[in-house]
C-alpha cells in the first residue's frame, strides 16, 4: 500500500487496521499523511507479506543464559576432553577473567530420545518427550558477553538500549486478533525473583509510538493496572457516566465539525467499559479443568509458578494476544539461569521449576490444534563456556560465541537440529546463525519479510534486522 | 599485507605524500587509459592505485601486458561470472558488506571486512578464499562454492590485475569520495546562510502577510477570530500548561475586560511558562535521572539539569546562550553555577552500569555518540548519528566529519560537584547551623551542672552497689576489619564501625588483660543511629549475622597462641533456634549464625559464650577475637564490644563496669575531685537526659550545612563517576573507526565541524584555547562557539531549528513538520519564507524566546478559530498552510497538571529533586525521570521513552487511557476534591450553579442550556440513588460522578 492509498483511505478504517489491539483505536500522528519522519509505512499496512505459518508466538526466555553443552548440545569431545586446559582460550571471552578453568564435560546423564534420536541431558525428562515436536538451532551466537547488552540484542537486536523489541516490531507490524487484550504480554520470572537485566527495556516500543510497548504482567497482586473500578464506584453509575459522558461529547462535537480523532476517543471508552471484564477473565486459570492444572504442574510446588505462567500464556494466545514473553529467572546472578557457581544446582533447580511446564504447554497447544498456529520458542541470552569457572562447587561463565534455542509449533519441523558448534560446544562453526538471523526466522515465520517491515525514524527506515544482511532459517519449517 | 585496504583513501595519501603520487600516476598513467572507459573517476583510481603501488612495491613490471589478457579474460568470461553468481547481492538489487562489485574500483576498495582482491596476486586474494568455502562468510552465500575451473579463471584474471572493460551495470555512477562535500550538496536549503526577507505585505502582521500570500494561491484565507474564551484557554494552556482560573475567565470576558496582549505577557512572567516550555525541552533532550541499562542506577543529582532548563527560560535566556551552556557552560562561565548545571545536558543519555573487558571501548564510543547525536538532533535538527558506520546516506555528512566532531567529547565525563547554589542563603543557613549548636551545647551543660549533678549526689548518697560487674572490659589494642570498615573507641568501650560495609567482613580484635581464671567471653552488639533502624547490624533492615566465632589467647608475656573452644551459647535474642541462632555462630557453617531480626532490631543485645577451660595465664592473656560475617551481604556489627568474665555463671547483661571504675567501687563515698569527675562522666552515659541531649548535639553537628549540594555536570577534569567498568571511564583518543567497530580504528581524529555548515573557515574563528594550566580541553566551547555562529558556522540552521519549535508547539506542527530532522529525508518547510523570516527576527531579537512568542500569539493565525468549510478541508486537509486552527490533545504532563489544578490541589513548590510518587501533587515536569519505572500517568498519555532526542509526541488513543480515567483511584481522588471545592465555594446546594462553576473551572466556559440539563439530570439521578448514606454524602458523591465525567470530556483532553 501506498502513501496516497493511506490518504485515500477513510482514515479512521485505516486506523483500525493499524491497531496493537488491546484498545487501540487510532493512532493518529500529524504526519501520517506526509509519510515522513515518524509515520506509519508498513508494506502490507498490518497483514502479513506472504503466507504466514504462525499467528502468535510464546517465547519463554532462559534469563542468565542457559548453558547449550548442558542441555541440548550433546558433546562427547567435551566428556572426553574433561580437565584439560583449552589453549589458545582468551580469559577475556567470559564475566570473570579470573576465575578461567579447564573443560568440564557436562554433569548430566544424557540419552536419546524420540524418532529423532536427539540427545538430551537428564534435566529435562518432561521436555524429552517432545523432541520430535521441536526443532533446534545450534549455531547461534551473539555480540556481546554481559548480560543487558547481549539481552536487549536477543530482544532488540542491538546491544544498545532503546531500539524497539521483537514483541513490538510484531504487533505494530500485524496488530493484534483481539480487541480486548494486549497484543504483547511479558511476564518476568514466576518466582518474582525479579525483572531481567535492563528491565522494561527488554520490551520497549524503543522509537515506536508507546501502544507498541509490551504490558507487563506482575506477579503478585494485579497483574494490570486501573482495570478494577475505583472503591466505591459502582457498575451502575460508571455505566451513567458513560453515557453522560457520550452526550456532553457529542453535544460538543455538534458545534465544531467532526474531528475523527474526537470520534475514536469516544469509541475507546466503550472499549474500555467491556475490557474490564474480558481481560480479568483471561487472566483467571481457575476456570482450567483440574486435568489441564494437573499437566501443567499447577497442583505441584516446584514448577506451580511457571505452570501459572504457561497456562495463561495459552488462554492469552487462545483470546488473540500476538506475542507473550515469559521470563524464567530474576535478577541476581544465582537466581537465574546464570549458572557461575555449581551449575548442578543452578541448571537443575530451573530445570525443575520449567520442564513439565514448558512440556505441558507443548501438549496443550497441540491438543487444541493451536500448536500448528503458535510458534514456541526457547533460549537465552548467550550460552556458557565449556569450561569450568572455578568455583568450590564449579560453574560456568557466559560465552557469547554458541548458544542452543528451540522452537516448536508454527510450522516448525520437529526433531530438525540446523547449525552445528565445534566439537566441545564452545563456538558455533556450521550454518552460524545470527540473532539478526533469528529475528528473521520469527518473521519469517509470521509471514512477514524483515526487509519491509520499516519505521521512519531519524531520517531512516529502521528495521528490526538492521542494516546488515539478515536471512530466515528457512529449512527450519516444513 | 593489506594493499588494498588503504586504497580508498589513496587520494588522501596523495595530497599527504605531496607531488609523489601525482608524478606515478603521470608516469603511469598513459599505458592505461586506453583501457578505461570511466574517464577522470578512472584516471584518478589508476594514479592512486599506482601510489599505492609504490608504497607496497607490488605492481610487476610486465604489467600493462598482463592487463590486457585480463581484460580479455574478463570480457569472455569472468564479467559473466560476477554478474551471475555475485552482482545481485554486491552491486546490483543491493550492496552488502558495503561491497559493490559494480566496477573495478568497487571491487579493490573491497568491502566493511576488508579488502577481497589484490591485483597481480591472487594469492593474497580474499575472494578466491570466499568463493571456494575456505573462509567466511562463505560465497555465494547459502550456495556451493565455485566450481574449480571457474576459481582458477579468477585467481588468472586476479593475476593479470583484475581488470573491467566497463562497470557491470550501465550508467550507474562511479563511486564518489564523499568524505569531501560537494558544491552540489551544500546547496541544500537547510544549510543557506541566513537571508534577509521581507514580508509580502507591510501593512499586514508578518505572519498573516506569509501565511495569507501562501493561502491566496489556492484562493484561501485565515478563519475568523476564535472567540475569547476559546482563544484565552488556548493561550494558556500553550503558555503555562494549565486551564486559566475561572476568575480569569470571567474578567477577560466581561465586555471591557483585559486585554489579550497584556494576558499573554502576564503568562510569560508566569513561572508556569517555563515549567511548560522545559518539558518540550526535555523531550529534546532525552532528559532523564537514571543511567538505564542493567540497574538502572539513579541519578540523584541529574534534576539540577531540569532547573537550569526553567530557570533559563523564565529568565528569557537568549538561546544562543541556553545552547553554549548546555555544551561548555563549565568552560564559558565556571563561576556561575547555573552554567555548571547546564551541562548536564550532555550527561543525560543511557549508560551502562556494567562494562565488561570487552565492552570498554565500544560503550565509551556509544557514549560520545549520545553526545553527539543529540546535540546533532537538538540543536541543527540532524541525524549526525547516522555517519558513525557509514558516509550519511542522504545528507553531506561525511563519516570524517562526524569523528571530528565527536573527538569534541573525548575527555568529556559525568561527575558531581558541589556547588553553592545560593551563596546569601548558604551562609545564612551556616549561622543557623552555628546558633542552633550552641543552644544545644549551652542545654547539655545546663543539664550536667544542674539537675544531673542533683541526681548524681543523691546516688552516691544511697551508697549504690556498682550494677553487674560480672564482666569486665576487654582493652582493646587493635580492632582491624577485613573489608576496611573505621574502628572508633566509644567512652563505654564500644567500638563504632562506620565506612565500607564490605559484602562479608570480618572484624578482628587484639586485646590484653590482667585477669586470671576468665570463664567467658561476652560480644555485646549495640545500637547507633548511624545504622539502619539504628542497628545493631548494618545491614538494611538493621540485622547482623555472626557466621562465626573464634578466639585464640596467649601469654600476655609472649608465647604461642591458642585457639579456645567455646561453649554454652547464650543472647539476650535470637532470630531462630536454627540456623540463626547463637548456637550457630559456633559450628562450621558460614551460612548460618546469630542474628537478631524478629524483635530484636534496634535494641542493643549480646552473646556469651564460656571456655572449655578457664583462660589462666601468668601475667595475663592477650586474646585475639575474630568476628565473622559470612552468612549474608553486609550483615556486620555497627557497634560491638567485649568483655570477659572471672566468675563460674555470669550474669548476661548489657552493663559493663569500666575497670577504672570498678576499682573506685569500693569507696565511693570517699572520692577526690578528679574520681569524682571521673565517676560522673561514666554516670552521666547512663542517664537517658543525658544521653538523649547529647544524641541531638552529635546529630546537629553531623549535619553541618556546607551551602554545596552535589550537582550532576558533563565536564572535563572533575572525577568521573565510575561504573562497575573493567576499563577506564574514557580513551585518551578519539579515532576514527571503520563502520563504527573499536576494534578497527583509523586515524585518530582531530577536532572540527560539519564541513557543510562551515563557509569558508578553517576553524581557527572558533577555537578558544583554555588559559594555561586549565583542566579543560576547550573543545566543547570551541565546537559551542561554531554552533552559535549565525555568519560562518552553524547558527543559521540552528535559528531555523529553533523558531520552527516555537511553531510547533504553538500551532501542532512545525513549518517544518519533521523538527528533529532538516536534512534530506526530513519534510521541507510549507511555508519558506516565513521560516527564513521568523529565524532572521530570533537573531534580530538578540536570541530571546520571548518576544518571539508575543510575535506569534498576536497573530490573526494564532488567534484564528479551528473548523474549516469543505472547499478549505478539501485543497488543504491537513491543514499545511496554517489557515485554520488544529485542535491537538495536551500532552500528559498538561492533562495531569490541569486535573490537579482544577481540582484545586495542585501544589506550585518549583525545583529541587523530583518523586516517583503518582499521588505527589507536584506538577508532573518534577516527576523523577527513572528510565525503568516511567510515570504510568505519563505514559499512558505517550510520554515518550526518553533514549534518544524526541522531538514529535505520538497521539494515541487507546482503552488504557480510558481506563485510567475511569478507575484509576488518583483521578477519582482528584475528581472527588474538585467536587468538595465546588461545593464550598458556591454556597449553594444548587446542582445548576455547580455545573456552571464546574464548566467555568474545567473549560473556561459556561455551559449550553443542553449541556447545564443534562448535567443537573445526571447529579439529581445519583441523589436519588437508594443507599444508607446522608444526603450531603450523596450529593457530593454524585457531584464526584460529574467532576470525573468532566475530566474525560475531549473538550477538556484538547486546545481548542
Amino acid at each position: 500500500m501506498s502513501i496516497d492509498d493511506f490518504a485515500s483511505m477513510n482514515r479512521r478504517r485505516m486506523l483500525r487496521r493499524a491497531g496493537a489491539g488491546f484498545g487501540m483505536v487510532a493512532l493518529q500522528h500529524l504526519l501520517l499523511r506526509t509519510g515522513m519522519a515518524g509515520s506509519v509505512r508498513r508494506e502490507g499496512g498490518g497483514t502479513p507479506h506472504f503466507a504466514p505459518r504462525a499467528k502468535a508466538i510464546i517465547w519463554l526466555f532462559m534469563n542468565g543464559g542457559q548453558s547449550q553443552v548442558d542441555t541440548w548440545d550433546y558433546k562427547p569431545e567435551l566428556q572426553r576432553r574433561d580437565g584439560q586446559a583449552l589453549p589458545d582460550f582468551d580469559p577475556k571471552t567470559g564475566f570473570f577473567p579470573g576465575a578461567v578453568g579447564p573443560l568440564m564435560k557436562s554433569p548430566f546423564d544424557w540419552a536419546q530420545h524420540g524418532q529423532s534420536g536427539t540427545w538430551v541431558s537428564s534435566l529435562f525428562p518432561h521436555l524429552s518427550k517432545q523432541v520430535d515436536r521441536m526443532a533446534f538451532i545450534h549455531s547461534l551466537h551473539t555480540e556481546s558477553n554481559n548480560h543487558s547488552p547481549a539481552l536487549f540484542m536477543m530482544n532488540t537486536g542491538t546491544t544498545r538500549m532503546g531500539h524497539p523489541s521483537v514483541g513490538s516490531w510484531i504487533t505494530y507490524g500485524l496488530g493484534s486478533v483481539s480487541d480486548d487484550l494486549p497484543a504483547f504480554i511479558v511476564m518476568s520470572d514466576p518466582k518474582d525473583r525479579g525483572l531481567p537485566k535492563g528491565h522494561a527495556s527488554n520490551w520497549t516500543a524503543g522509537f515506536l509510538p508507546g501502544v507498541f510497548q509490551g504490558t507487563w504482567l506482575k506477579p503478585k497482586g494485579e497483574p494490570m493496572e486501573n482495570l478494577r473500578r475505583p472503591g466505591g464506584l459502582g457498575d451502575g453509575r460508571q455505566r451513567a457516566q458513560l453515557d453522560l459522558l457520550e452526550h456532553l461529547n457529542r453535544l460538543h462535537m455538534a458545534q465544531s465539525p467532526v474531528e475523527d480523532q474526537l470520534a475514536a476517543r469516544i469509541d475507546s471508552f466503550e472499549l474500555a467499559y467491556r475490557m474490564q471484564s474480558a481481560a480479568p477473565e483471561a487472566f483467571d486459570l481457575s476456570r482450567e479443568p483440574e486435568s489441564v492444572r494437573r499437566l501443567y504442574g499447577l497442583d505441584q510446588a516446584h514448577c506451580a509458578p511457571m505452570a501459572a505462567q504457561c497456562l495463561m500464556a495459552r488462554r492469552l494466545v487462545e483470546r488473540g494476544t500476538r506475542f507473550v514473553q515469559i521470563y524464567s529467572g530474576g535478577m541476581d546472578n544465582q537466581l537465574s539461569w546464570d549458572g557461575h557457581e555449581d551449575i548442578v544446582g543452578n541448571h537443575g533447580g530451573f530445570a525443575l521449576e520449567t520442564d513439565q511446564p514448558f512440556a505441558a504447554l507443548l501438549v496443550d497447544l497441540a491438543q487444541r490444534g493451536l500448536l500448528e498456529d503458535t510458534l514456541v520458542v526457547c533460549g537465552g541470552e548467550f550460552g556458557r563456556l565449556p569450561i569450568a569457572q572455578k568455583s568450590t562447587k564449579p560453574g560456568r561463565d557466559h560465552n557469547p560465541h554458541a548458544l542452543t534455542v528451540w522452537m516448536a509449533g508454527g510450522g516448525v519441523r520437529g526433531g530438525t537440529h540446523y547449525g552445528e558448534t565445534d566439537e566441545i560446544g564452545y563456538r558455533a562453526m556450521m550454518n552460524k546463525v545470527s540473532i539478526r538471523d533469528f529475528h528473521a526466522t520469527l518473521l519469517y515465520a509470521l509471514g512477514i519479510d524483515h526487509e519491509r517491515l520499516t519505521y521512519r525514524f531519524q531520517g531512516l527506515d529502521q528495521r528490526l534486522t538492521g542494516v546488515e544482511s539478515a536471512h530466515p532459517v528457512r529449512e527450519l519449517f516444513t | 599485507m593489506r594493499f588494498l585496504a588503504g586504497l580508498f583513501r589513496g587520494a588522501q595519501r596523495g595530497e599527504a605524500t605531496g607531488g609523489v603520487g601525482s608524478r606515478l600516476a603521470r608516469r603511469h598513467r598513459d599505458s592505461f587509459i586506453a583501457n578505461a572507459r570511466t574517464g577522470e573517476t578512472w584516471r584518478l583510481l589508476i594514479g592512486c592505485l599506482l601510489l599505492s603501488c609504490s608504497v607496497w612495491g607490488a605492481v610487476p613490471a610486465d604489467h600493462a601486458a598482463r592487463m590486457e589478457s585480463g581484460l580479455a579474460l574478463f570480457r569472455s568470461e569472468i564479467g559473466s561470472v560476477l554478474r551471475d553468481h555475485c552482482l545481485e547481492c554486491h552491486g546490483g538489487k543491493r550492496v552488502r558488506g558495503d561491497l559493490d562489485l559494480t566496477t573495478r574500483e568497487g571491487l579493490l576498495r573491497g568491502g566493511s571486512s576488508g579488502s577481497v582482491v589484490v591485483p597481480f596476486s591472487a594469492s593474497e586474494s580474499r575472494l578466491l578464499r570466499l568463493v571456494g568455502h575456505e573462509v567466511e562468510p562463505f560465497m555465494p552465500e547459502r550456495r556451493d562454492p565455485l566450481p574449480d575451473a571457474v576459481r582458477q579463471s579468477l585467481a588468472r584474471w586476479i593475476e593479470w590485475g583484475a581488470p573491467y572493460d566497463a562497470p557491470l551495470i550501465e550508467g550507474k555512477p562511479p563511486h564518489q569520495d564523499r568524505s569531501v562535500v560537494t558544491p552540489e550538496a551544500r546547496q541544500w536549503w537547510a544549510f543557506q546562510p541566513l537571508t534577509r526577507v521581507e514580508p509580502p505585505d507591510a501593512a499586514d502582521h508578518p505572519i498573516d502577510a506569509f501565511l495569507r500570500a501562501a493561502g491566496r494561491e489556492q484562493g484561501l484565507d485565515l478563519n475568523p477570530p476564535a472567540d475569547r474564551s476559546t482563544l484565552l484557554r488556548r493561550a494558556t494552556l500553550d503558555l503555562t500548561g494549565l486551564p486559566p482560573r475561572s476568575d480569569t475567565v470571567e474578567s477577560f470576558l466581561r465586555p471591557g475586560g483585559a486585554d489579550y496582549a497584556a494576558q499573554i505577557d502576564q503568562l510569560l512572567d508566569s513561572p508556569a511558562y517555563g515549567e511548560r516550555w522545559a518539558r518540550h525541552w526535555l523531550d529534546v533532550a532525552r532528559f532523564a535521572e537514571s543511567s538505564g541499562f542493567e540497574h538502572d542506577y539513579d541519578r540523584p543529582h541529574a534534576f539540577h539539569y531540569r532547573d537550569f532548563v526553567i530557570r533559563a527560560l523564565n529568565q528569557d535566556m537568549p538561546f544562543n546562550q541556553f545552547a553554549r551552556w548546555q555544551l561548555a557552560g563549565d568552560e564559558y562561565a565556571p563561576e556561575d553555577v547555573q552554567a555548571m548545571m547546564a551541562t548536564g545536558f550532555l550527561g543525560a543519555g543511557v549508560f551502562p552500569t556494567q562494562i565488561t573487558a570487552n565492552e570498554v571501548e565500544r560503550t565509551r564510543y556509544d557514549a560520545m555518540d549520545d553526545m553527539l547525536a543529540t546535540v546533532g538532533s537538538a540543536f541543527l535538527g540532524l541525524t549526525v548519528g547516522c555517519a558513525r558506520c557509514h558516509d550519511h546516506k542522504f545528507d553531506p555528512i561525511p563519516e570524517r566529519d562526524y569523528y571530528r566532531m565527536l573527538s569534541t567529547f573525548t575527555t568529556t565525563v559525568r561527575s558531581l560537584v558541589d556547588l553553592e547554589l545560593d551563596p546569601v542563603a548558604a551562609k545564612e543557613q551556616r549561622l543557623a547551623h552555628e546558633r542552633q549548636r550552641a543552644v544545644l551545647h549551652q542545654h547539655l551543660v545546663d543539664l550536667e551542672t544542674g539537675p544531673l549533678t542533683a541526681k548524681f549526689d543523691q546516688w552516691l548518697a544511697a551508697r549504690p552497689e556498682l550494677p553487674l560487674n560480672d564482666w569486665t572490659l576487654l582493652e582493646i589494642t587493635n580492632a582491624e576489619s577485613k573489608a576496611g570498615a573505621a574502628f572508633r573507641r566509644l567512652e563505654d568501650g564500644s567500638y563504632l564501625v562506620s565506612g565500607a560495609n564490605g559484602d562479608r567482613d570480618a572484624y578482628v580484635f587484639t586485646a590484653r588483660t590482667p585477669l586470671r581464671g576468665i570463664t567467658a567471653i561476652k560480644i555485646d552488639a549495640l545500637t547507633h543511629p548511624s545504622a539502619p533502624q539504628n542497628g545493631p547490624g548494618r545491614a538494611a533492615n538493621g540485622n547482623f549475622a555472626l557466621g562465626r566465632i573464634r578466639v585464640t589467647a596467649a601469654p600476655a608475656t609472649g608465647g604461642s597462641a591458642v585457639e579456645m573452644r567455646l561453649n554454652q551459647p547464650r543472647a539476650t535474642h535470637q532470630q531462630n533456634e536454627g540456623s540463626l541462632s547463637v548456637a550457630s555462630s559456633l559450628d562450621d557453617d558460614a551460612r548460618s549464625g546469630w542474628a537478631v531480626d524478629s524483635g530484636g532490631i534496634g535494641k542493643d543485645q549480646a552473646a556469651a559464650f564460656a571456655f572449655d577451660q578457664p583462660v589462666d595465664l601468668e601475667g595475663g592473656a592477650e586474646f585475639v577475637v575474630t568476628l565473622e560475617f559470612t552468612v549474608n551481604t553486609g550483615h556486620n556489627l555497627v557497634r560491638p564490644r567485649l568483655s570477659v568474665s572471672t566468675i563460674a555463671n555470669p550474669e548476661l547483661g548489657l552493663e559493663v563496669v569500666p575497670p577504672g571504675i570498678a576499682a573506685l567501687g569500693q569507696r565511693l563515698s570517699r572520692l577526690n575531685s578528679d574520681e569524682r569527675r571521673q565517676v560522673f562522666e561514666w554516670w552521666k552515659a547512663r542517664e537517658p537526659e543525658w544521653v538523649a541531649a547529647n544524641a541531638r548535639l552529635i546529630d546537629h553537628e553531623g549535619k553541618r550545612p556546607t551551602g554545596k549540594v552535589p550537582v550532576m555536570v558533563c565536564a572535563e577534569g572533575f572525577p568521573p563517576i565510575v561504573m562497575h567498568s573493567q576499563g577506564p571511564p574514557f580513551l585518551e583518543q578519539t579515532h576514527r573507526l571503520k563502520r563504527g567497530d573499536p576494534n578497527q580504528k583509523l586515524e585518530v581524529a582531530e577536532q572540527g565541524f560539519l564541513q557543510v555548515l562551515s563557509r569558508g573557515e578553517d576553524g581557527e574563528r572558533w577555537k578558544w584555547a583554555p588559559p594555561p594550566g586549565s583542566k579543560h580541553s576547550g573543545r566543547r566551547r570551541t565546537l559551542a562557539n561554531w554552533l552559535t555562529d549565525v555568519e560562518s558556522g552553524a547558527g543559521s540552521l540552528m535559528a531555523r531549528v529553533t523558531v520552527n519549535r516555537l511553531w510547533q508547539h504553538h500551532f501542532g506542527r512545525g513549518l517544518v513538520a519533521t523538527p528533529n530532522d532538516f536534512g534530506r529525508t526530513g519534510v521541507p518547510p510549507t511555508n519558506p519564507g516565513l521560516l527564513e523570516w521568523l529565524a532572521g527576527e530570533l537573531v534580530r531579537q538578540d536570541w530571546r524566546l520571548k518576544p518571539m512568542h508575543r510575535l506569534i500569539m498576536s497573530s490573526a493565525a494564532y488567534r484564528q478559530a479551528s473548523g474549516a468549510d469543505p472547499k478549505k478541508l478539501a485543497a488543504d486537509p491537513d491543514n499545511q498552510l496554517f489557515l485554520r486552527f488544529t485542535p491537538r490533545r495536551l500532552e500528559s504532563e498538561a492533562l495531569r497538571d490541569s486535573m490537579l489544578a482544577v481540582a484545586g490541589l495542585l501544589d506550585r513548590t518549583m525545583f529541587g529533586p523530583g518523586t516517583l510518587d503518582e499521588a505527589s501533587t507536584r506538577r508532573s515536569v518534577y516527576f523523577t525521570v527513572k528510565r525503568s519505572r516511567l510515570m504510568t500517568s505519563m505514559v499512558v498519555f505517550d510520554t515518550p521513552e526518553p533514549l534518544t532526542s524526541q522531538a514529535l509526541r505520538p497521539v494515541t488513543t487507546v482503552a488504557p487511557q480510558a481506563l485510567w480515567l475511569m478507575n484509576n483511584s488518583q483521578v477519582r481522588a482528584w475528581a472527588e476534591a474538585f467536587a468538595q471545592r465546588l461545593i464550598s465555594t458556591s454556597n449553594t446546594a444548587d446542582p445548576a450553579v455547580w455545573v456552571r462553576n464546574a464548566y467555568l473551572e474545567a473549560l473556561a466556559r459556561l455551559p449550553v442550556p443542553a449541556e447545564s440539563e443534562a448535567a443537573v439530570a445526571f447529579i439529581k439521578a445519583g441523589y436519588a440513588k437508594p443507599g444508607n448514606v446522608d444526603a450531603s454524602v450523596a450529593r457530593t458523591i454524585a457531584l464526584t460522578d460529574f467532576c470525573q465525567t468532566l475530566f474525560a470530556l475531549n473538550e477538556f483532553a484538547y486546545v481548542h
